[in-house]
């Protein structure tokens, strides 16, 4: 974890109100799936950095993208940001997602599928079977880039413009019985976590979601982007940036 | 000759850099980005006596040049403290303030006490929480009950006390002399101003808890007036926070009678800048050959 000087080398729409930004680094350690980044944006009236999840990075290369949708000010902001600019980014934030198993499902709704094609990344030794689900066509995003990664991708949207019609959650969890996954991962919004938990119940896989809240350092100290979990301890607040912001299914408070 | 040390109640401060409680943790993560030792003072969390779990979240909405939070007190509480940070706190090279706070007088005595077997160099005693239901605040608006509180705390504590003081109250100043009357070693302000943030589109406040605690650059200006007015008041050491973002805002805290100040709400913004702003000053006060001293309480009005 380190504040970094980024420069800004894409940022440029990529579907419908979603924009895809790659950063460069002079050095980069190393990502795990699922982990995230701190942008500071160019403006002082915005106090708060932004946090994003790493939607994929090169080692190689150093670079990390980010996937964004443009839904309040401080993404409007970032529209503005010019290639060849530079950023102070913190990275990489929070606990990851590192898959135990082999056989990997991994369930995307709408943004939720930026989070990824950095699992499939940092986890080359694992098979993953991907199943993303978007409003509609125009909000599709990031299919060929998982697909490129040798992933086998399902597409599903609500009304059906593209792909299957339907919720996505539905047609992963027909699939259970079919793809034998040893773990399950799934972002989305908190209403597809509350879906998942009553469909994929006594499916007999261990389910991972990756949760969001309003932050405010990204590190663990100021205590304001907490969720609720049940542990055998008890019911209590963690934080999402530090303890988090994987968890498993079963033990967050929705 | 320049010189940064600054002293407060008997106590040294390499500089007049402090980091305000509730934006810093008990320093851990921080310490990742930068040595604490390289700041004049870190202030904790704010401590119970028992553990608490705080508001629900949303527990924070960015505004214009500023922030809301409503985080509630949320901490370990002062035994988890003492078994786990304290230790590690006292071997670093810098002032350790403890903040305290309680719902009770009762709760503020027992606090108080339990630290005097801490590490802490100082105790600052909050009572102008403004997220809590009972106490906090409650303590921190009349000038009675800030007399009342600090001298319970006094008679109990072995460590210098610092009264932090709440903007939202008719006269702050009257609250600094209410603090010093009750023994207070010294005074900082100011705790956030209550505020809140509005969806159009939902109609709703966008904190959980409706309301919160407004920081950040936005409230600098209120800051530094109510500096200035504590600093015509009492004769106690003054610690002045609110909105401070680069070395140019400490020296104005300064000028308006702060001896040292507190850095907040930009720890979110860079972690590294508490760190940054004492590095800052450093070089301001060698390039320009003085005592850091010899600025507070130089405003001259018009």
């Amino acid at each position: 974890m380190k504040d970094r000087i980024a420069t800004v080398i894409k940022n440029r729409p990529c579907a419908e109100g979603i924009w895809s930004m790659t950063l460069a680094f002079d050095d980069l350690e190393e990502i795990k799936g699922a982990q995230f980044l701190d942008i500071k944006l160019p403006d002082r009236s915005k106090v708060l950095r932004r946090p994003f999840c790493i939607c994929d990075f090169d080692k190689d290369a150093k670079t990390a993208d980010v996937c964004y949708a443009v839904v309040g000010e401080g993404t409007k902001v970032l529209t503005e940001v010019k290639e060849g600019d530079k950023l102070n980014v913190l990275l990489p934030l929070g606990n990851g997602y590192s898959p135990k198993g082999k056989r990997i499902m991994l369930v995307g709704g709408g943004m939720g599928s930026a989070v990824l094609p950095a699992v499939i990344t940092a986890n080359p030794d694992k098979e993953f079977f991907v199943y993303l689900g978007f409003a509609n066509a125009g909000k599709v995003v990031l299919e060929k880039e998982i697909s490129a990664k040798g992933a086998t991708v399902t597409v599903a949207t609500d009304d059906g413009s593209y792909g299957k019609k339907g919720f996505v959650t539905s047609y992963a969890r027909e699939a259970v019985d079919t793809v034998k996954p040893d773990e399950i991962f799934v972002c989305g919004p908190e209403v597809m976590y509350k879906a998942v938990r009553k469909s994929f119940e006594g499916c007999g896989v261990p389910v991972y979601v990756s949760l969001e809240q309003r932050m405010g350092c990204g590190i663990g100290a100021c205590l304001v982007c907490n969720c609720k979990v049940k542990r055998a301890d008890g019911e209590g607040y963690v934080r999402v940036c530090k303890d988090g912001p994987v968890f498993l299914l079963d033990e967050v408070v929705l | 000759m320049s010189n940064l040390k600054v002293n407060i109640a008997g106590v040294e401060f390499k500089n007049p850099i402090i980091t305000a409680s509730g934006t810093f943790g008990f320093g851990k993560e921080y310490s990742e980005f930068y040595p604490l030792s390289a700041l004049g003072g870190i202030c904790t969390k704010g401590l119970t006596l028992r553990k608490r779990e705080g508001n629900p979240p949303p527990r924070v909405a960015e505004t214009y040049g500023g922030m809301l939070n409503s985080v509630g007190l949320q901490n370990p509480g002062i035994e988890h403290y003492l078994a786990e940070d304290d230790k590690r706190l006292a071997k670093e090279d810098v002032v350790v303030i403890a903040n305290i706070a309680g719902s009770t007088l009762e709760d503020y005595i027992a606090i108080a006490e339990r630290i005097n077997d801490s590490h802490a160099d100082m105790v600052e005693l909050n009572i102008s929480c403004p997220n809590v239901k009972q106490g906090g605040m409650a303590f921190g608006v009349l000038p009675k009950n800030v007399e009342e509180v600090t001298r319970a705390v006094k008679n109990v504590c072995k460590k210098p006390v610092i009264t932090k003081l709440s903007p939202n109250v008719s006269c702050i100043a009257d609250n600094a002399r209410a603090a010093e009357a009750g023994g207070a070693d010294a005074v900082s302000l100011i705790n956030t101003l209550s505020g809140m943030a509005v969806n159009y589109k939902t109609r709703r406040p966008v904190l959980a808890n409706n309301n919160g605690g407004l920081s950040g650059p936005c409230v600098k200006p209120v800051a530094l007036k109510m500096v200035w007015e504590c600093y015509n008041a009492v004769k106690i050491p003054i610690i002045g926070l609110g909105g401070i973002t680069s070395y140019t805002d400490v020296l104005e805290f300064m000028i308006c009678g702060a001896r040292a100040v507190q850095v907040g709400t930009a720890n979110f913004t860079d972690p590294t800048a508490a760190y940054d702003i004492a590095k800052d000053l450093e070089k301001y006060v060698s390039e320009n050959d003085i005592d850091i001293n010899d600025l507070v309480g130089t405003l001259i009005l018009n």
